[in-house]
């Protein structure tokens, strides 16, 4: 998958013909074989442009950045991307009229040992679903179908923790939560935690615990996590950024399983127009849980 | 050096977990304002009895309950949950209560898929008229957390300010 030279033209024409004020795109380190986000204001930096399989964050995440939302955006995205951005667009967060989205018909990005990330090979929308331009060739499959139709794949380390023993599970997370910093990382680098003032860094009154325990870690990323419940489109952007490389997926794929499953919904950000499972309700959801 | 320093600190804090004899469980009660709250109110005026390890909080609907009270309860005080509202078809507010549903089932299968039994989190619908389910409930979840002790998990730093 490489489209560095394509989107390098598309850009050129966009600044040549003064659709855009802003590009946001990847470009190398210029120190090693990652890629970073760069945003282009010179039409003389399009050169530095790339799109490869190293092309692994969330852009949507600067869309909702002060700064770049009152200006004319160009913007790549691949399918979970694109879901992303759709929810936004929903939500009412970004105009589509001030956008430009490239969109890709991703193969799966890789990870720095240059192994395909996980949530890449169980992907089941690898074409963007909102874009102004599609590269490459989509899947024959077609990306967004009604719920049902699309195959579901439930994450491999959700169906190999929920067999474990109680025991088992609660010291495993016990030491995931023991392990965060608190830095709420993972909330910045998130496309859809876009609230001005999050409610974990409420002061009067505080909701939340600032203390860097474990207590208050499982709180907030608790707390976090049933945010994004039906909303979260599986880009791990959260774990790129996650400096003690917290496995913060199992909490996400969890939600989106018991979600899929019980409640018969899309899968987040695959319909436009679709607001998550928690802005609605049926007559016939699950009620043998309740006394 | 530095992770010699950590470990004793926290061997100094770590607290005894085992329960004390007269260990009785706290359970947090979220109540809806215009059922299960009323149907409490009815449990006692009927003098009917019921277990007093539930502390009961009223909220204007079921749907008021943010998954972060469950969560915050466990992790403070409480051994246990029992969010309680109106039967489906009856919320005061048309549908608050449909939405609630789908939050429960999301936050309990978390909860549980986190390590908490799924006993600790439990939720009932009980309207205004139905007084001796009420105390029917509060026994269910009493007994069902007694059974399961006391809760210790992401409670150790709590326990040690004490």
């Amino acid at each position: 998958m490489n489209h560095t030279k394509e989107i390098q033209d598309i850009t050129a024409r966009l600044f040549a013909e003064g659709r855009i004020d802003v590009f946001v795109g990847y470009r190398m380190t210029g120190f090693d074989d990652n890629q970073v986000p760069v945003l282009i204001t010179d039409p003389g930096d399009v050169s530095s442009l790339v799109f490869t399989s190293g092309s692994v964050f969330n852009l949507v995440n600067y869309l909702k950045t002060e700064h770049i939302r009152r200006k004319r955006v160009g913007i790549v995205v691949k399918g979970c991307d694109s879901r992303s951005l759709n929810l936004l667009l929903t939500e009412g967060q970004v105009k589509r009229d001030s956008l430009y989205i490239i969109g890709i018909c991703c193969e799966g990005v890789t990870d720095e040992d240059g192994r395909k990330m996980q949530n890449c090979t169980e992907c089941v929308v690898p074409d963007a679903v909102v874009y102004d331009e599609l590269l490459g060739s989509p899947t024959p499959s077609g990306s967004p179908t009604p719920s049902g139709s699309i195959p579901y794949k439930v994450n491999a380390d959700i169906s190999e923790l929920s067999v474990k023993p109680l025991a088992e599970r609660a010291a495993y997370f016990e030491e995931i939560f023991e392990a965060c910093i608190r830095c709420n990382a993972c909330r910045h680098s998130c496309p859809l935690c876009y609230c001005a003032k999050c409610c974990i860094d409420q002061e009067t009154p505080t909701l939340y615990n600032g203390a860097n325990t474990t207590s208050a870690a499982f709180h907030a990323l608790m707390t976090w996590s049933l945010h994004l419940a039906g909303r979260c489109v599986d880009c791990r952007n959260c774990e790129k950024a996650c400096p003690s490389h917290l496995p913060l997926h199992l909490l996400h794929k969890q939600n989106e399983s018991v979600i899929y499953e019980n409640f018969q919904e899309h899968l987040a950000g695959v319909i436009a127009d679709d607001r998550g499972a928690f802005y609605k309700y049926s007559l016939k959801d699950p009620d043998d849980f309740i006394m | 050096m530095e992770t010699d320093i950590k470990d004793q600190l926290v061997s100094v804090e770590k607290p005894a977990l085992t329960a004390p004899p007269d260990w009785e469980p706290v359970i947090i009660g979220i109540l809806c304002n215009w059922c299960s709250y009323a149907g409490s109110d009815l449990t006692g005026t009927s003098r009917i009895q019921y277990p007093p390890n539930i502390r009961i909080i009223r909220v204007p609907c079921s749907s008021r309950v943010d998954p972060w009270f469950l969560i915050k309860s466990l992790q403070t005080t409480a051994d246990g949950v029992l969010v309680s509202g109106c039967h489906p078809g009856d919320c005061h507010y048309i549908s608050g209560n449909y939405y609630a549903r789908r939050r429960f089932l999301v936050t309990k299968k978390l909860l549980n898929f986190v390590g908490f039994h799924e006993n600790r989190v439990q939720f009932s619908w009980v309207s205004a008229a139905e007084g001796p389910k009420f105390a029917k409930v509060v026994a269910k979840v009493t007994d069902d957390i007694k059974k399961l002790g006391p809760l210790h998990l992401y409670k150790k730093e709590n326990f040690a300010k004490k």
